[in-house]
């Protein structure tokens, strides 16, 4: 879902930026705040880990192919909407600076659609779901699922403003293949908290409801 | 399991999947290019053909309706090395996830240090 260049024009490109300088502000104040030095190497490991992952594109069907975003993931692990925006906005500038992997003018979006969206959807969902379910895994991938699904409609409305997609067959089209990539996005989340909370359950105990 | 275990185990699963990843991973256009292309009469909404000359229309088509031109020469574009093939495509791969590790624990650390 990674917006090039040349898919917003610059004038709206730059109030994307705008838009994601606050939230990229907010997420430092947070890792001053709340990032314990502890959680430190946890949060690079997992954004290694979501950098790797986000290079393996699965096929879909329509001719399509699909990847992890991952700031769901790091949301729910670290605790916080923030350490999602933290881990991919620093994605992002990898990828965009050194992969030419979507835009620089346009980095601002891809900030805003997969970095807050993602982690706040991600988290907010999560925890949403933890209340009705009770269950981490059923409740990752649901969280992971909507935040791809709410990114790429976004990123429709988004296009529809550049003038880049009519509105209505943008959200059509970016909805079927994100109907599907969100599955991608819930099994992976799902998959890699079972792994994190089976080697240690003490990193998620936040995220079991513990305090609930 | 301990710290020092379990972080050098996600190290490797990263690497793994970052070694594995130009071997597996799909070529076909993502969510985005797949609805551009639709939308740009390149293929339909639901069929896996790709016209490719079309393809190519539509990419100059969008330049001119957004009047963004901008372009950067990235030095491993689309996660490739010149002249490097499929083993280039695994050194990108690798060397961003291990500047994602170090660039996130860096940072980490420095923003994170100011409170303690």
């Amino acid at each position: 879902m990674h917006i090039p260049d040349a898919f917003i024009p610059l004038s709206q490109s730059l109030i994307y930026w705008v838009i994601a300088l606050i939230f990229i502000g907010l997420s430092l104040r947070w890792a001053r705040q709340e990032l314990t030095d502890e959680k430190v190497p946890l949060i690079a490991v997992l954004a290694a880990g979501i950098f790797a992952i986000q290079a393996m594109n699965i096929p879909i069907p329509f001719g399509t192919s699909g990847h992890m975003v991952g700031a769901a993931l790091a949301a729910i692990v670290i605790g916080s909407p923030f350490a999602g925006i933290f881990v991919l906005t620093l994605v992002l500038i990898v990828q965009g600076v050194l992969f030419a992997d979507g835009g620089l003018t346009a980095m601002g979006a891809n900030i805003i659609n997969m970095g807050v969206i993602g982690g706040f959807v991600g988290f907010y969902g999560y925890n949403t779901m933890m209340g009705i379910s009770r269950n981490m895994y059923i409740s990752a991938f649901l969280a992971g699922y909507l935040s791809l699904l709410v990114s790429a409609l976004l990123c429709a409305v988004e296009m529809a403003f550049a003038g880049t997609f009519p509105l209505v067959p943008g959200l059509v089209s970016m909805g079927t293949y994100h109907a599907v990539i969100g599955i991608i996005e819930g099994g992976i989340t799902a998959i890699a908290l079972y792994m994190i909370a089976s080697a240690r359950p003490d990193i998620m105990e936040h995220a079991a409801g513990v305090a609930a | 399991m301990d710290q020092k275990t379990f972080l050098m185990a996600g190290v490797a699963l990263a690497l793994l999947v970052a070694v594995a990843a130009p071997f597996l991973a799909s070529g076909s256009p993502d969510g985005l290019e797949s609805a551009f292309f639709g939308l740009y009469g390149a293929k339909t909404l639901t069929g896996s053909e790709l016209d490719d000359d079309q393809a190519e229309v539509a990419e100059e088509e969008v330049v001119e309706k957004t009047g963004n031109d901008f372009e950067f020469a990235s030095p491993m574009p689309d996660y490739t090395v010149e002249g490097w093939d499929k083993a280039g495509e695994v050194v990108a791969v690798v060397l961003g996830t291990l500047l994602m590790l170090g660039l996130v624990w860096g940072l980490g650390r420095a923003v994170a240090a100011t409170k303690q």
